[in-house]
């Protein structure tokens, strides 16, 4: 047997022939590849390896050599024999590997989409297994905002029974007083008509029984007379005379006699004060339920707590907005199109990814769903156009969530699938009996049949000692195992979902005995919420009828509605994960238990409803019910509800809700959610909206109205109740006269916002636009000054005043959040607004870079609060007459034309980030407050940013120079104020504000360096120091602006004091190493190979650890504080980074260097954006090296391959570039490092020609530093460069090994360092930096460390 | 660094498994191409008794061309140069595939029986196998005794 094998093995491969080749010497080797590699190209010959033979190569080649049939045969015998496996690759061509090109078997690889060798392809497969495991830690990592959602969900359900509870107490409670108020009342008057009925009766017995006497002694007399007064009686003349008188007085009597028949005949009458009819009216319309549409609350419902707060929602997504916002467009487009695609591009999982053929047989195929073909085959071709599937699948399932929102779709598909899964059993793409997220669509794995199969597979490993049935015992173990496990959930799952349906049920049912009392409001919500029920079965209907049916009402809904919502949308789709596939869910609970068919059904309706439960969160209490009904997709339903009310109202409100409702709804929506486009949107919305909300006609009440209509809409009010019932028209009905003076009042500040030099459109636009998902909020949070104002009409927190206590108590206590805004706002406006700058604190920046949309998602809550806080002061204007006067608030005008023409150089226009310009928009609404809810909008960081943006810190620099002595304050003052061309009053202001710095001891008062800034009003940047911008504003300081106690305490507080006292000889002294950081290694705190440098405005020591891909943080002592990075190309990776800056509000920004790019991280080391590729276009890097950013935001980078610095705004846009390679003065040849000085000149090192170059910021040469040499002055490949505030420049003069410090003069002024790897020697020096203590931070590579001096 | 071809390691593991008589090849740890190789002096040769350490390499195209061997161990032989390098026709010219390590060695083995001196490499030794042979066989032996035979 042995032998016949060795018959069978080729004798060069030593393995089984492979179509075997026979030569002409009779000796057979297998084709591929042992003959190909015995050919002789050049003589075109082969060599037999067994007899030495040469043959001349047919001139096919190898394979035209007869195959050895006779060795086949004995091949096939021999398999068949010994039973053996065919070689898997027997029948397989060779070919040149996709990857290695090296020729080898091939198989596909789903990795790279290529066919590839076993190597490479199990290479990928290694890359696959690392990704997944980065992933999963990703995802673990992150995966506590689910459950931090889930905590607030569960909160929020508290809370919103605690709610409901108590708005059911309340009613109940207002029910008994009034019924006992009738009751009592009725009782009283009974009880009078029973005394009264009594005395009368009395009087009418008495008076019968005198008349009843009158009669009896009458008629006896006339018998008497009668009988005895004749002859035959004796009677004297007395007698007679008595009898006579008697008689007499008894005519008399009965001719005077009259019965009072008027006295008795009058009757009581029940008179009834009010018209019944309208008494009966009005208590039958005695509460509306209202929802706040957003956190506020409003009517007698609050919500404030049912919102998540956003800023917990996005991080997970925060890097996809774009995609999110490609997706909502490709939505829009294709909607109505084949847009429902499961996680894995509907695969069952580790099914091989479909060929497209399939797919086109697939929808090719589309006389199956019974309709004409025109349909389908339309859309199919749009897919192609959006590019998706020619992208690959891979593209195409991140647009997966969003289709998932379209009910009718992912019925119709439910109805497509069944079909399918008829027609073809071998479909990839048919349902697998998996549990869904409903929210992502991720499918668990343990229930893929593959998981399971392989997870048994492992058991039956380990124990393939042991005996087979163990095996399958061990097998069997893991799938109870996952049916455990999946029993588990699917419990959790309908037990999260009984009770939900039952709230819901219960909700719906009081909403419908209100509804009975109350209209507006309740009814509505009643209504969309029936709308939503009714929904799955007109859609089921619809599916019936014709997919397209469905799709087509789904369109049409989503069509209204989305272009205006398309931005929030955009961000609501962020954060609510795309409901999985009703059908999926209804298939999986059939399939699994019976008993579950309700709870599927329920969900199905409720996935279906997934965005028309946000709809209806903004048309009231359906929504909290409803979403409260899925306990998982809550979270989204939250978010979105809370993004926006409109967002989701329109496109989920379907036709069949009312014609009327979404007509209703859609004005507000493109009032709440308009994109930035403004004008035309907002314009547009508010003709509508005013021709809606009739009541209020008045033009300046537009804007007003338009935003309030959001709410009405919400509580779907006709027209007459919308401006009674509703919000702010709500607010001032409750308690009528309100009304009027809050108009004056908005009136009123109306008018100071025009004076504030914003022009009318600017206070429309932001309001009803210009913020997006913020602006749906400014409705809101109208509302609640208004609640405020109609309850306390006179005096604000006064309790109770007109209206009853229960409301305003209860506005008070539900409004909590804006209460508590507002109080401060009051008392000190900034100061609150430090609250919502701390408060949403995390969020400002990373809002501060990134896509448009998560932009606005989370401004959203800032906003909000801003706005609540400016309304209420536009309501309370006159409260806050008395209030100490903020320069911001009063001068805004002044102000901002300050900002603007004081300088009015396009420099400084430019140079405001576009954020900052957008927030601009914000501050003239709320002209009160201009500072602190611009900076309420922008984040502390913005504020910051622009104070030193508009305002620059030319005082500071004064006061940094002369703060010590105290002559020069006048000086600089005067100079300051000379320079500020504007009303002194904001000079005033600003300095009375100012010193508030001084007495604030913390110092670091934006506000008040914006207006001592402003005083002084000279352009000049400041170091980093400014970056916390805390607005605390107080405004009772007392100092002069350049006085010494402020220099102190902004000395004490901010670290331009401190850098300020630097003298000259701190420098000189500068020899001996304070300290080191790090060390050779990758673990943190350790360094290999470390570049760039950089000091964070609270001091932090940044470092570039190049060759570990990764930023590290240590504070100023040299303690670890964080890193963050890794190797790779992705967001938040990096490839050999080695410039690092901090720009003043504390981001990152990172050259990114083998990536040729420019990323900005936030603070907490969250990318934020990249921008750059390779290439030497404008905006396009070599080799991007050294970085710096100044205190405009501009970010300078030495583009060192290139040969050029390139300044870019903070958004990554490009400016401008300047220098070229070569010798010449202005060019450059491999420059590294770039620093900036506060004085606006730009250093670079120039590193080939040995010198430093001071640029303006045009680019223009200022002068040049040192040429090539080791004296002092001279330098060797210079590389790191820095400059203190005061502008003495530090050079790391890399090949002579040590650091230069020149003058701001560029005269020499000190070196030291030699080489070596002791203290104060370097090997190979990289980037410098300079702390505000003058601390210089030395990066010294080869030691792997950063020294301190 | 590509992996192994089959036929290295069926070698690898015909070589372990049934290990030629005399002929002892082990695959260095680090580098699976790499043999150490110990082959003894045959009987009635003048390196008998010997134990001579030979390095075996399998070049990248191994078995399109031949492994390259060199003997370690100091040597008397015509054919055999000081540096250990090997004149014998089957690791040049003569090479096919269907030869194998195996093989080779008992190439190596059969030349120490049957040195060439018409083809010499050690141009003094093979002048000296040719005129005296006598004396040649016994440096040759002398040699062995010296370097190859470990005590």
């Amino acid at each position: 047997m042995e032998q016949f094998e060795q018959l069978l093995t080729c004798c060069v491969c030593l393995d089984r022939y492979r179509i075997p080749k026979l030569l002409p010497c009779q000796h057979s080797f297998c084709m591929e590849p042992c003959m190909e590699g015995l050919v002789d190209y050049v003589r075109r010959q082969v060599k037999c390896p067994e007899c030495r033979a040469e043959h001349r190569i047919p001139y096919n080649g190898v394979q035209a050599f007869p195959t050895n049939v006779t060795l086949q045969r004995f091949l096939e015998l021999h398999i068949e024999i010994t039973g053996e496996l065919p070689d898997p690759t027997s029948g397989q061509i060779m070919e040149r590997c996709g990857v290695c090109s090296e020729k080898a078997y091939l198989s596909h690889c789903a990795h790279c989409e290529k066919k590839i060798c076993e190597d490479c392809k199990s290479a990928h497969m290694d890359i696959l297994r690392r990704e997944i495991t980065r992933f999963n830690s990703q995802i673990r990592r992150s995966l506590h905002r689910l459950q931090d959602s889930l905590a607030i969900i569960e909160k929020n359900t508290m809370s919103l029974q605690t709610n409901a509870i108590s708005v059911t107490e309340e009613i109940d409670e207002i029910y008994h007083r009034i019924t006992k108020a009738i009751k009592d009342r009725s009782d009283q008057l009974k009880g009078e008509i029973d005394r009264y009925l009594a005395v009368e009766l009395r009087n009418l017995t008495t008076l019968k029984e005198n008349l009843d006497l009158e009669i009896t002694n009458i008629g006896s007399n006339c018998d008497i007379v009668d009988k005895y007064m004749n002859e035959t009686v004796e009677w004297d003349d007395c007698e007679l005379m008595d009898t006579k008188e008697i008689f007499l007085k008894t005519v008399e009597f009965l001719r005077h006699f009259e019965y009072e028949n008027n006295d008795y005949s009058r009757r009581v009458r029940f008179l009834v004060s009010i018209d019944p009819n309208q008494l009966v009216m009005n208590l039958a319309t005695f509460g509306d339920l209202n929802i706040a549409p957003h956190s506020t609350p409003g009517g007698s419902v609050s919500s404030s707590h049912l919102a998540p707060p956003s800023g917990l929602q996005p991080g997970l997504m925060r890097s996809k907005s774009d995609h999110r916002l490609a997706t909502q467009f490709r939505q829009q487009e294709e909607r109505g199109g084949y847009n429902d695609e499961p996680v894995l591009g509907g695969r069952k999982f580790g099914e091989r990814p479909q060929r497209s053929a399939t797919n086109s047989d697939r929808y090719g195929e589309s006389s199956r769903y019974g309709r004409s073909d025109y349909d389908y085959e339309n859309d199919y071709e749009n897919e192609p156009t959006s590019g998706r599937t020619g992208k690959s699948s891979r593209f195409r399932s991140r647009f997966v969530r969003s289709h998932q929102n379209d009910d009718s779709d992912t019925e119709q598909q439910q109805q497509q699938r069944q079909q399918e899964l008829k027609e073809r059993k071998d479909r990839v793409l048919d349902s697998e009996d998996v549990s869904r997220g409903q929210l992502s669509g991720i499918i668990r794995l343990s229930d893929c049949s593959r998981v399971v199969q392989r997870l048994a597979d492992i058991g039956k490993e380990k124990k393939s000692d042991k005996k087979s049935d163990a095996a399958s015992a061990a097998q069997a173990a893991v799938q109870a195992a996952i049916q455990t496990q999946k029993a588990a959930m699917q419990r959790q799952q309908q037990k999260s979902q009984q009770p939900a349906a039952a709230v819901d049920e219960d909700e719906l049912a009081r909403q419908k005995r209100k509804s009975a009392a109350s209209s507006g409001a309740a009814t509505s919500a009643a209504t969309s919420e029936a709308g939503q029920d009714q929904r799955p079965n007109s859609e089921r209907v619809a599916t019936l009828k014709g997919p397209r049916g469905g799709e087509d009402s789904d369109g049409s809904g989503s069509n209204q509605a989305s272009s205006p919502v398309r931005t929030a949308t955009a961000a609501t789709r962020a954060e609510s994960k795309p409901p999985v596939s009703a059908q999926v869910a209804a298939v999986k609970k059939t399939q699994r238990s019976g008993s579950s068919d309700s709870s599927a059904s329920t969900e199905s309706s409720a996935s279906s409803g997934a965005a028309a439960t946000a709809a209806a969160a903004a048309a009231a209490s359906a929504a909290p019910s409803s979403s409260s009904q899925q306990k998982a997709p809550s979270t989204a339903r939250h978010s979105s509800a809370r993004d926006s009310v409109a967002t989701t109202a329109v496109p989920e409100k379907k036709p069949f809700v009312s014609r009327f409702l979404p007509q209703h709804s859609t004005p507000a929506t493109a009032n709440g959610t308009a994109d930035k486009k403004k004008a035309e949107s907002s314009s547009s919305s508010e003709e509508e909206t005013s021709s809606e909300s009739e009541s209020e006609s008045e033009p300046e009440t537009k804007p007003k109205a338009s935003a309030t209509s959001s709410s009405n809409s919400a509580s779907k009010s006709t027209p007459s109740s919308a401006s009674s019932s509703t919000t702010a028209a709500t607010g001032s009905s409750t308690s009528g006269s309100s009304y009027r003076d809050r108009l004056e009042a908005r009136r009123a500040s109306r008018d100071d916002s025009a004076l504030a030099a914003a022009s009318r459109s600017t206070y429309a636009t932001p309001s009803s636009s210009g913020y997006g998902s913020g602006s749906s909020s400014t409705a809101r949070t109208r509302t609640v000054p208004a609640p405020h104002h109609a309850g306390e009409s006179e005096d604000r927190y006064g309790s109770s005043s007109g209206t009853g206590s229960s409301y305003t108590s209860r506005f008070l206590n539900k409004s909590k959040s804006s209460a508590i805004v507002t109080q401060p706002s009051l008392s000190t406006p900034t100061a609150s607004f430090d609250e919502d700058a701390n408060g949403t604190g995390d969020d400002s920046d990373s809002r501060y870079g990134t896509g448009r949309s998560r932009y606005l998602a989370m401004k959203e809550r800032r906003t909000r609060l801003a706005r609540s806080r400016s309304s209420h002061q536009f309501g309370n204007e006159d409260d806050d007459l008395d209030e100490p006067v903020s320069p911001t608030t009063v001068s805004p005008s002044a102000y901002l034309a300050s900002r603007y023409s004081g300088y009015g150089s396009s420099d400084l226009s430019r140079s405001r980030s576009s954020h900052a310009l957008k927030s601009r928009d914000n501050s003239p609404i709320t002209d009160r407050s201009a500072g602190s809810s611009r900076a309420g909008a922008l984040g502390s960081s913005s504020t910051d940013n622009k104070d030193g943006e508009a305002l620059s810190s030319w005082a500071r620099y004064l006061k940094n120079k002369y703060g010590n002595k105290s002559s020069k304050d006048t000086p600089s003052s005067s100079a300051g104020s000379a320079r500020d061309s504007h009303a002194t009053s904001s000079t005033a202001a600003s300095s009375s504000h100012a010193h508030g710095i001084g007495s604030s001891g913390s110092g670091r008062s934006t506000a008040s360096e914006v207006s001592r800034r402003l005083s002084l009003g000279l352009p000049l940047r400041q170091a980093n120091e400014l970056a916390s911008s805390d607005d605390d504003g107080s405004k009772n300081g007392l100092g002069s602006p350049t006085s010494p106690t402020v220099a102190a305490a902004v000395a004490a507080a901010g670290i331009t004091g401190v850098a300020g006292t630097i003298p000259k000889q701190v420098y000189l002294r500068k020899r001996q190493q304070l300290f080191q950081l790090g060390g050779r290694g990758s673990e943190p705190g350790s360094f290999t190979w470390p570049r760039g440098l950089a000091v964070g405005p609270d001091n932090s020591i940044v470092v570039a650890d190049s060759s570990n891909h990764r930023v590290q943080v240590f504070d100023s002592n040299g303690i670890f504080v964080k890193e963050f990075g890794e190797y790779g190309n992705g967001e938040g990776e990096f490839d050999c980074l080695a410039g690092v800056a901090v720009n003043r509000i504390g981001q990152y920004i990172i050259a990114d260097r083998y990536n040729h790019r420019i990323q900005v991280l936030d603070p907490q080391g969250r990318f934020l954006r990249a921008f750059g590729s390779q290439g030497t276009a404008d905006g396009k890097f070599n080799y991007p090296w050294g970085v710096t950013t100044d205190a405009l935001g501009f970010i300078y980078v030495c583009d060192k391959e290139n040969h050029r610095v390139q300044v870019f705004q903070s958004d990554g846009s490009f400016v401008g570039k300047f220098g070229s390679c070569g010798r010449g003065e202005g060019q450059l040849e491999h420059p590294h490092y770039i620093a900036v000085s506060n004085t606006n000149r730009v250093i670079v090192s120039d590193s080939n020609n040995h010198r430093i170059q001071i640029f303006d910021v045009n680019g223009k040469v200022l002068s040049t530093v040192g040429g090539e040499g080791s004296d002092d002055g001279q330098f060797k490949f210079p590389r790191g460069v820095a400059v203190d505030d005061q502008g003495y420049i530090f050079v790391a003069d890399s090949g002579n090994n040590r650091i230069q410090i020149f003058n701001p003069d560029g005269s020499f002024l000190k070196t030291f360092g030699s080489w070596g790897s002791g203290d104060s020697e370097f090997k190979g020096l990289e980037g410098v930096a300079i702390m505000s203590n003058g601390n210089i931070l030395v990066c010294d590579r080869e030691n792997h460390r950063v020294q301190v001096f | 660094m590509s992996s192994l071809p089959r036929r290295i390691i069926k070698e690898t593991q015909r070589l372990m498994q049934e290990p030629v008589p005399g002929i002892n090849a082990i695959p260095d740890e680090n580098n699976a191409r790499y043999f150490h190789v110990i082959v003894t002096g045959p009987n009635d040769s003048p390196f008998e008794g010997g134990v001579f350490k030979l390095e075996l390499f399998l070049p990248e195209d191994y078995p399109m061309s031949a492994p390259k061997v060199r003997f370690i161990t100091k040597i008397y032989h015509p054919n055999i140069d000081r540096l250990g390098r090997i004149c014998l026709d089957v690791l040049k010219d003569k090479w096919s595939p269907a030869l194998q390590i195996r093989t080779i060695l008992l190439s190596i083995q059969a030349l120490l029986s049957a040195p060439n001196p018409d083809d010499p490499l050690a141009n003094d030794v093979a002048e000296l196998w040719k005129v005296n042979e006598a004396e040649a066989i016994r440096n040759a032996r002398e040699w062995t005794q010296k370097y190859a035979v470990e005590d």
